[in-house]
């Protein structure tokens, strides 16, 4: 089959893979891939094995067999891990992907005209070694470390000698001002991002690894104080807290076996979905809505609620249309004439007992109707 | 079909575009994302299926690659199931990796190299054992037979096949 103008794939949306002559580019691409949709992975979660797929496809995989798509290996849903690692990795290569398919790209003839619209394009790319080293930083400087940080001294030089960049690092010194002490600013020395004023105690303590970055300082001081308030009105934190964890905590698969339609019910509308349906299509909704729920906490960039609750109202949709379909299918089937004959000689016993029934039914009635006296004349011959 | 089913044939679709299919299997048809059929031959001198050819179909529901794609011979008045120990007469096969070995991270080209396999391993032409009783009974989706697997390890095929109980 000519596959060079399938119209299946004319919608394709793929980002052009690698030439050939960068296998290690290729590897490196295929390697960010989950192995069940042969996407980048989303949401990228480790078995026992050692083996990562997308949280979602791995769940929905071992409701199927409890076994690793990969290597076989018995697996099990508790053996689900995040692989936050796997997750950085995969979004920063999905980001710096185009940067590195175009420097892939073979070299192009006028060397020099294709290379100045791609500088005008990324101006940070084009700047000064001095200038791009200090950009990232500049917005985390403070008033207080400005003096003695090594890399000013070195940007004043800079623009000493580079009278262009002038105005832009003009503007730079206007941003710097604005910060104050609880602004995060990179320790000269270990490079890790802490706020301003503890940078002194934290170089006096020989750089010790900031605590959580998660807890960010001010927020924490913040939440201990909610915290406490909440433990001296009398509230639990527990009690307060439950409301968030209620909704983002894991749910726990129920057994499908045992569960009445209105166990499944009481699930869904924990988390405001329809409760519709029968017992099968209630399985499936909370069997669905569990592996995207649960999928959904394994990634740092969750997806609201509603977009979730959207997905699963999407997909039930999509069930629908393909059965649907499947009706028409019967529908064009029935319509010709070798269909019919096929459909005729399938569904052959059930119009031998539909007969059979209306005969027995036809017999019951005569025998009334000739028990009230009504004569032989209206009986309905059968055969 | 929902997304990902979708979705994941039309990366197969184009791969096998890009990289073309393993010699002696060739995309007969993929008009939709429903249904596919690819031909299979047997490449070399040794195999005792030397000239022939054969259509697999394979049907996709939606929950692929979750859930295995119905996999037949296709048996009408062009294409005919080869004769082999695991291959019934109306063109259902039994092999595990159309059961219980499916994983998800296979796809529709591996399937083909597994039969193409399955068939260049085999010695004897010859329907399996009750296999008249079986086309008799058997439902038109293979995979509502409840299949028993031998196990052979070396091709995910299985060495000999038992008639298998169906379901109706």
């Amino acid at each position: 089959m000519d596959m060079s103008s399938h119209p299946l794939l004319s919608s394709i949306d793929e980002a052009p893979p690698f030439p050939p002559n960068h296998p290690q580019l290729r590897r490196l691409d295929r390697s960010v891939v989950c192995q069940i949709c042969k996407e980048p992975f989303q949401a990228p979660v480790s078995i026992g094995c050692g083996h990562s797929f997308c949280s979602s496809c791995i769940r929905s995989s071992l409701d199927v067999l409890k076994k690793c798509p990969s290597c076989n290996e018995p697996a099990s849903e508790g053996q689900i891990r995040r692989n936050r690692a796997l997750e950085e990795i995969t979004d920063s290569w999905e980001e710096s992907r185009p940067i590195i398919y175009d420097l892939a790209k073979p070299p192009p003839q006028p060397q020099i005209t294709k290379k100045r619209p791609a500088q005008e394009l990324n101006p940070k790319a084009a700047s000064s070694s001095g200038t791009k080293r200090l950009k990232p930083n500049s917005s985390r400087e403070t008033s207080g470390s400005r003096s003695q940080s090594p890399t000013k001294s070195r940007r004043s030089n800079d623009s000493d000698h580079d009278e262009v960049q002038n105005g832009e690092v003009e503007d730079e010194e206007d941003d710097v001002q604005e910060l104050t002490e609880n602004d995060e600013a990179p320790c000269p020395i270990c490079q890790s991002t802490l706020p301003i004023s503890s940078i002194p105690l934290h170089i006096e303590k020989g750089c010790p690894p900031p605590k959580s970055k998660l807890n960010g300082n001010g927020n924490r001081k913040g939440n201990q104080k909610a915290d406490w308030k909440k433990v001296f009105s009398g509230q639990s934190i527990g009690a307060k807290n439950k409301d968030k964890e209620v909704e983002m905590k894991r749910i726990t698969k129920p057994n499908y076996a045992l569960a009445t339609p209105a166990d499944l019910r009481s699930i869904l509308s924990d988390y405001s979905l329809p409760t519709t349906g029968d017992k099968v299509t209630l399985i499936s909704r909370v069997q669905e809505w569990i592996i995207l729920f649960n999928s959904n906490l394994d990634t740092s960039h969750p997806s609201s609620l509603s977009a979730l609750r959207a997905k699963l109202s999407d997909m039930e949709n999509s069930k629908k249309r393909d059965k649907e379909r499947g009706k028409d299918e019967m529908i064009n089937q029935l319509g010709s004439k070798d269909g019919l004959q096929k459909y005729a000689k399938d569904k052959r016993s059930e119009f031998e007992r539909l007969r059979k029934e209306i005969i027995e039914r036809d017999r019951k009635r005569k025998e009334q109707e000739e028990g009230k006296g009504g004569g032989k004349d209206n009986a309905i011959e059968v055969e | 079909m929902s997304g990902l089913s979708t979705k994941r044939l039309m990366k197969e679709l184009a791969d096998i575009k890009s990289k073309g299919t393993p010699e002696g299997i060739i995309l007969l048809s993929a008009d939709s994302m429903d249904e596919w059929v690819f031909l299979i031959s047997v490449l070399g001198d040794e195999t005792i299926y030397k000239g022939e050819t054969f259509a697999l179909r394979m049907k996709f529901g939606n929950r692929y690659p979750i859930d295995v794609p119905e996999v037949t011979f296709l048996a009408n008045g062009q294409y005919q199931p080869p004769m082999h120990p695991h291959v019934y007469s109306n063109g259902h096969i039994c092999a595990s990796i159309l059961g219980n070995e499916w994983s998800p991270v296979l796809n529709a080209v591996a399937i083909c190299i597994t039969m193409q396999s399955m068939l260049a391993s085999n010695k004897k032409k010859e329907r399996p054992e009750g296999n008249d009783r079986y086309v008799r009974s058997a439902p038109s989706n293979p995979k509502l037979t409840r299949w028993h697997y031998d196990d052979d390890v070396s091709t995910g095929t299985k060495s000999s096949c038992h008639p298998p109980m169906t379901r109706i």
